[in-house]
């Protein structure tokens, strides 16, 4: 399920540690510019995907067997990595040179290091580059897989985050309106409180889904100029960070979150974070937009969650962010420096063109970017989040994952430690920043 | 540990060819003698077959160990002295810039704490136990091989699956609680594995669970190796049971107590698994139990900071070469010398 363990891209496998200790070649140079493959000629196109599951590889064998059609003595040749092992497969495979020609990307920081060392091709000008593609798929998310202007990704997906919630529990603790100010979610904490519900389930264990409350504070308390400036500066001193960590402090007191969330994880069995909302033992989660998909699976039948509804995170009163400004995930695939360049291009047009994208909604359940696919989208949440980002007068990434993966996990663990008491809002933000400094 | 004192030594000084027709010819000259012919011997040049037989038997083995164990300290070595994300080769040097904010990190120096805390407290909890349990099984008595077994199941089982195991019963909402509570104790209700000041001690409690089946049949094997005939001569001279022990049986264990003390200190200096699975990824350090190796993983791998990273595999691996060296030196010198060749000299 594309996105799901989002951050479980950390625990990458071992092999990269060995691949980096075996380091041998690279594929070097400043600006490649990748291989031409002659018309006819045969070539194997290899793409390295996370698709475990089955419909998920039906979708892709659909989009490769319209390909090869489409090309004389052309073969598609996937590999589907289970998730948490990709990274550190592809961070082996790109430093000794013999990388996939496509492979998934998840941006941010990894991007910018793939980018550096150059094993990223320069996508600009190829098929998926073409101006209908960025017109039917969004200018931002080009911009968000872009580094200087060369699009070194062709998006593919955008999971917003927000807040689900279990309907059910809500009425039970008497809560006709979905919170719209951090007061109302105050207020409704408390309601759920007295109904004997324990109101935010957390997975701490996993730092990201605690570092979450942060990161969406931070969204509504400062403004985008500010966030995009900080994803390049990585300097925290604006106050609107420690504010944000000063919103999170205060949503702790309140204690709101299921008994023991340090040391519960986010999507691992009936007794993670997920696992609670799925079995109403709480009645909200703050999660990105994979969410149904892991709780399904931690249904007692492995249903979908019947009474799962969804808000965009509250407006808090001091904020400078735009209430409508939408935090997501962004993904989609690059192409390795030694890639034939214009195919590469065209599979990634072809991947991401209405028909596929479609699919790609029925195959994962995760919103479309493509506008025309938008209209087979029937569920409630994923209409609420296509609204949400119609509107969106500002879409960024997680912010560790736009501060890179040093800055990013010295930051969730800082935000643990804020939720725990172990620091104040200024030790927070000098915690991070020192962070940054080192980096 | 080999007692026959000088077994080792052969190797080298052994008969002049495997081929020769001679063979091995069990020399009356054992003892100091012996040793010094064994140094002479070895000054002679080796015949061209000798090396081959050397090279066949130990080239294989050395390669991969090579490979697989020096080379990548080396590397890590190398890799040290660079900042890196992993991708690509290594290009920003730094020098000793990653040494430098490693020794005043704070969060090192606490899981520096916490590694040195597990290694005293693993030797002072776990060896008198061990050796009492030891003592008992030692004796006869029904049901001897079933205790012998189960004290040493939980060695037997995987880290991560006692991690497991034990993170779900020590959960806040767990079965640890929850059985307090039925028995009417909710007073002593802990978060075990949140409360940083709860939670080296639960750590503690799940090594001593762990490893002491291995100290135990370590001790076991150890008293077996003290003669029957020492006791009883205590017994006709009229030592109690305990005299017996104290005077006899532990002096004699000595040399297995120490070989025990050693592998439990180099343990404990590398104690990741069982933290890195109940605490996961982030929280250790929050929950004041993160120890060298998980902070390593985690300012290492899981920051994409590969250079720094191995800057602390190094000062990890400098720490524990440094107590192995010291504890080699000054605490096993006894019964490792002539065990090994030239340890004398």
């Amino acid at each position: 399920m594309t996105g799901r363990n989002r951050r479980g891209a950390y625990a990458a496998s071992a092999c990269a540690l060995a691949g980096a200790l075996t380091l041998s070649a690279c594929s070097g140079g400043t600006s490649p510019d990748g291989t031409t493959v002659e018309e006819g000629e045969p070539y194997t196109l290899t793409v390295w995907t996370n698709y475990t599951t089955g419909p998920g590889q039906d979708w892709f064998e659909e989009v490769a067997a319209q390909f090869e059609a489409e090309h004389e003595n052309i073969t598609v040749e996937a590999q589907h990595v289970q998730n948490e092992e990709l990274d550190g497969k592809l961070q082996t495979a790109l430093n000794s040179g013999d990388a996939p020609d496509v492979f998934l990307q998840r941006g941010g920081g990894k991007m910018k290091d793939m980018a550096a060392a150059g094993q990223l091709l320069d996508l600009t000008g190829t098929a998926v580059d073409a101006p209908e593609m960025r017109e039917k798929l969004g200018e931002a998310s080009f911009e968000a897989l872009s580094i200087d202007g060369r699009l070194l990704a062709a998006p593919q997906l955008i999971q917003p985050g927000g807040i689900w919630y279990s309907k059910d529990l809500f009425a039970e603790a008497g809560i006709t309106e979905l919170p719209e100010t951090v007061e109302d979610l105050e207020d409704a904490i408390g309601r759920l409180q007295d109904a004997g519900i324990t109101p935010i389930a957390l997975g701490g264990k996993d730092a990201w889904p605690a570092a979450h409350w942060y990161y969406f504070f931070a969204l509504r308390e400062c403004s985008a100029q500010t966030l995009e400036a900080t994803n390049e500066s990585l300097d925290f001193s604006h106050e609107c960070y420690e504010r944000a960590a000063q919103d999170v402090t205060d949503l702790a007191a309140l204690e709101p979150f299921n008994e023991g969330f340090l040391t519960t994880s986010a999507q691992q069995g009936a007794s993670s974070s997920a696992g609670l909302l799925a079995n109403h033992e709480a009645a909200m989660e703050l999660m990105g937009a994979w969410q149904p998909g892991v709780v399904m699976n931690l249904t007692p039948d492995q249903e979908p969650l019947e009474d799962l509804g969804w808000f965009p995170f509250p407006q808090v009163p001091s904020g400078e962010g735009d209430a409508e400004a939408v935090m997501g995930g962004q993904g989609g695939f690059s192409c390795s420096a030694s890639a034939p360049k214009e195919l590469c291009g065209e599979f990634l047009a072809l991947m991401n063109s209405e028909k596929h994208q479609e699919g790609f909604y029925e195959a994962f359940g995760t919103i479309p970017l493509h506008d025309d696919a938008k209209d087979v989208v029937t569920n409630e949440y994923d209409e609420q989040m296509l609204d949400a980002l119609a509107e969106a007068s500002y879409v960024s990434d997680f912010l560790d994952t736009n501060y890179g993966q040093q800055v990013g996990t010295a930051l969730n663990q800082a935000v643990v430690e804020l939720l725990t008491g172990g620091t104040d809002p200024a030790g927070f933000v000098s915690a991070v920043s020192d962070a940054a400094a080192r980096s | 540990m080999s007692t026959p004192e000088h077994v080792r030594s052969d190797v080298p000084a052994g008969p002049p060819a495997a081929g020769d027709g001679t063979g091995p010819v069990p020399s009356p000259a054992r003892g100091p003698v012996r040793a010094a012919a064994a140094r002479t011997a070895r000054r002679r040049p080796v015949p061209w077959r000798r090396w081959l037989e050397i090279l066949l038997l130990a080239g294989p083995g050395t390669a991969v160990f090579v490979t697989f164990v020096i080379l990548p300290v080396l590397m890590a070595g190398y890799y040290g002295f660079f900042r890196w994300s992993g991708y690509g080769p290594p290009t920003e040097f730094v020098g000793l810039r990653n040494y430098q904010l490693i020794l005043t990190d704070t969060a090192f120096l606490e899981a520096l704490w916490h590694n040195a805390f597990i290694l005293v407290m693993s030797l002072v909890m776990q060896g008198p136990v061990a050796i009492g349990i030891a003592l008992l099984l030692n004796r006869r008595m029904r049901g001897r091989s079933l205790i012998r077994v189960l004290i040493f199941v939980p060695y037997v089982l995987s880290e991560v699956i006692v991690a497991i195991g034990f993170s779900l019963m020590l959960h806040t909402a767990g079965a640890v609680n929850d059985v307090l509570d039925q028995a009417g104790l909710g007073a002593l209700r802990q978060d075990w594995l949140a409360d940083p000041d709860v939670a080296i001690w639960s750590l503690m409690l799940i090594l001593v669970w762990k490893y002491i089946g291995f100290a135990v049949i370590l001790m076991l094997a150890g008293l077996q190796g003290v003669p029957d005939e020492l006791r009883e001569a205590a017994a006709i001279d009229g030592a109690s049971y305990w005299k017996t022990q104290w005077y006899i049986t532990l002096p004699l264990l000595g040399p297995t107590i120490r070989i025990w003390a050693f592998l439990s200190i180099i343990g404990s200096l590398q104690v990741f698994d069982l933290v890195y699975v109940i605490w996961g990824q982030y929280v250790a350090d929050t929950a004041g139990t993160s120890t060298m190796a998980t902070y390593m993983v985690a300012n290492g791998r899981i920051s994409g900071a590969y250079g720094y990273g191995s800057a602390v595999a190094v000062v990890i691996f400098l720490i524990s070469l440094a107590v192995a060296l010291v504890y080699q030196r000054y605490l096993l010198r006894r019964d490792t010398e002539g065990a090994l060749t030239g340890g004398a000299a």
